[in-house]
């Protein structure tokens, strides 16, 4: 039987500010080549997940292994085998889409000739070859919703973490990120995707998690298949509620 | 490792470049400063050097008196004489007033007759006493009129000079009298009486070798070419803190703390991006000392050979790490750019004006001076100095770099930890 690529084990996150629980008590596995969509409304810890799995907070309590690597030991060398794509573009505005590709290229290790050819590949695939020279901040948000996304796949990661990767684009756009992500994970890659565009999930994860108050209070398996379970949205407001999440 | 810093250097070059008022804070305002500060310290510079005092002269004696002081006035290399003798009282003393002239001198219409009359007196004290009239002598004085505005040092320069040459006069006239009555007491004709030279000379001497065969090695342009390379050096501060600033409230920092490469490699690009920057920044206010000032009349900046210059870049280095260790402080210090912008130029002109750099620290109070020691843009010019001004060694140099080299490593340990703690939390 294959090792999961994430195992998450009693995890904790703490905030000291708040004294809140915004990760309490979380359990989850991963397998490889799997594409869990990481569902939950406003608050439910889904962001303060994603930052704990990719290194950048630090637990409070409980373990994350990717790949079988411990996260608070060997964060390092597990940032080589991820790739993030965050909700905010994280691009460098005043860059080209080849400079944006050859500086984060090299700080995963690329060299010269590997940034050229994967990221005109890349760049050609999200449609964003003929204007690879110009500075990125001339962008719409579509096209640098995009290089945010193929930016994180240039090193060929064997997981991949999206905080939102199709926020507030067109539907064009919006269709050209699900084919490419669907192309990623047809390669072997595993993928983690969080959003709130529950249909995006039904049709491009193979399962989803459901994730509030900081615990995982639903999981939902073979979703592609669309059999054996109601629509997501009905189990989403099932398990969370009705009650609106964004009041003070 | 060397690959990622390479990569963070090539990225803080390239955002640098991408921002022309960036650049314009980086190279054209030090330029600016240092051409307008040399210019407008130019004159009080020469004030302590070789700047010609501008004399009004009004001679109402007509006689031999008047004659001499303007001639040995005119000879002094420090005055220039204008002639002020057909102007009223009123029209002479606002001129002064006005800052036409520094200073004006009055020769009184009784001072030859004056002169002539104590000098009588003073021989018949020596070869006649019992002859030597008891009644009270005519007095006259020669009287100085000084611009309000010129400095203290200035108006006890022109007393002083107008002091030594009423005594020399004195001497001189003392001796040719002497001379007469002994040759007439002799019934024989003697050589002359005369000095020429005082008895006990004056030497003066810079404490350095004279630079480049000029008389003075402080001037304008020597103080502040060094002076606002340093200020501009540290002046980095706002763009290296906000760029950091930025990156860190950006998507960008979140998708750098899930790459390979921490804190201190970030840390070691951008300083080393800086230091270039900063060291680029050096190069060009020394050449626009060198062949910009002299140009428009100031002083050209003098370096004393290749020793002096490779002592000067070991300064640059050194001086530009303090300025960007700074500045790494500063932007993990502050939550906003502009918090970063406004504590960070604030601090650099606060530690600028105690430092020495807009004006010498010598030239303030005591208690300035002490506290001006404890900014690091003192330190800063400190080192410049030695091979600029002083000729130092690097044995004389080190005691200027050690404390900038741990007020650097103090700001990298702080930013590091800083840095650390909010990205990995």
């Amino acid at each position: 039987m294959k090792a999961p690529d994430i195992r998450v084990e009693r995890l904790v996150k703490r905030y000291r500010s708040s004294g809140i629980n915004a990760v309490d008590g979380l359990d989850l596995e991963v397998m490889p080549g799997e594409f869990i969509g990481l569902l939950g409304p406003n608050g439910a810890g889904k962001t303060t997940l994603i930052s704990i799995l990719t290194g950048v907070m630090r637990p409070t309590a409980g373990s994350v292994r990717i790949q079988g690597h411990d996260i608070a030991k060997e964060r390092h060398r597990i940032h080589r085998l991820i790739g993030f794509v965050p909700q905010d573009i994280a691009l460098y505005g005043e860059f080209t889409a080849r400079e944006n590709l050859a500086f984060f290229g090299r700080l995963q290790g690329l060299d010269g000739t590997t940034i050229r050819e994967r990221g005109d590949r890349l760049l050609d695939r999200a449609g964003l070859l003929p204007r690879a020279g110009d500075q990125v901040r001339h962008w719409s948000g579509g096209m640098q919703r995009r290089l945010n996304l193929i930016t994180a796949l240039l090193h060929q990661p064997a997981i991949v973490f999206l905080d939102e990767p199709t926020a507030g684009i067109d539907v064009q756009s919006r269709a050209l990120i699900r084919d490419l992500l669907a192309e990623i994970h047809a390669e072997g890659a595993t993928l983690v995707y969080t959003s709130h565009h529950l249909e995006e999930v039904e049709r491009l994860c193979t399962r989803a998690v459901i994730v509030d108050h900081g615990k995982l209070v639903a999981e939902v398996a073979d979703l592609r298949t669309g059999t054996g379970h109601e629509r997501l949205e009905d189990i989403f407001l099932h398990v969370t509620g009705r009650e609106l999440r964004d009041r003070s | 490792m060397i690959a990622r810093i390479a990569a963070h250097i090539r990225k803080e070059l390239l955002l640098l470049l991408r921002d022309r008022a960036g650049l314009a804070l980086l190279f054209v305002m030090p330029v600016c400063l240092v051409v307008i500060m040399a210019v407008v310290q130019d004159a009080p510079f020469r004030d302590f050097s070789d700047r010609q005092v501008k004399v009004l002269f009004a001679d109402h004696d007509g006689g031999v008196v008047g004659q001499r002081i303007r001639e040995k006035l005119e000879r002094s290399a420090t005055f220039t004489i204008a002639d002020g003798s057909g102007m009223d009282a009123d029209g002479f003393r606002e001129s002064i007033r006005r800052g036409e002239h520094q200073v004006g001198v009055i020769v009184p219409h009784n001072a030859s007759a004056v002169f002539d009359a104590r000098s009588t007196a003073a021989l018949e004290g020596i070869f006649a006493p019992a002859d030597s009239s008891t009644g009270p002598l005519d007095s006259a004085n020669v009287q100085l009129v000084i611009d309000p505005a010129v400095k203290h040092a200035l108006r006890q320069l022109a007393h002083a000079s107008i002091t030594a040459i009423l005594a020399e006069l004195a001497s001189e006239r003392l001796l040719e009298d002497m001379h007469a009555s002994l040759e007439e007491m002799n019934g024989d004709s003697m050589p002359p009486l005369s000095i020429a030279e005082p008895f006990i000379g004056v030497r003066q001497e810079m404490a350095a070798r004279e630079l480049a065969g000029d008389r003075v090695a402080y001037d304008s342009t020597q103080h502040n070419v060094p002076a606002w390379t340093v200020f501009a050096m540290f002046f980095t501060v706002v763009l290296l803190g906000g760029n950091m600033v930025k990156e860190r409230s950006s998507g960008r920092m979140l998708r750098l703390l899930t790459m390979p490469g921490g804190t201190a490699e970030r840390i070691t690009g951008r300083i080393s991006a800086y230091l270039l920057v900063c060291v680029a920044q050096g190069v060009l206010l020394l050449l626009v000392g060198i062949w910009l000032l002299p140009l428009i009349g100031l002083p050209r900046l003098r370096t004393t050979g290749p020793d002096a210059l490779l002592l000067l870049l070991l300064a640059a280095i050194v001086v530009a790490l303090a300025a960007t260790s700074f500045g790494v402080l500063v932007g993990a210090a502050c939550r906003t750019q502009q918090q970063s912008a406004v504590l960070g130029s604030t601090f650099v002109v606060i530690m600028s004006a105690i430092g020495g750099i807009w004006v010498p620290l010598y030239v303030m109070p005591p208690a300035m001076q002490g506290v001006g020691r404890v900014s690091p843009l003192h330190w800063s010019l400190e080192a410049f100095n030695v091979p600029l001004l002083r000729e130092g060694d690097l044995g004389e140099l080190l005691p200027c770099l050690v404390p900038l080299l741990i007020f650097s490593a103090v700001c990298i340990a702080i930013s590091v930890v800083a840095e650390r703690s909010a990205s990995y939390r």
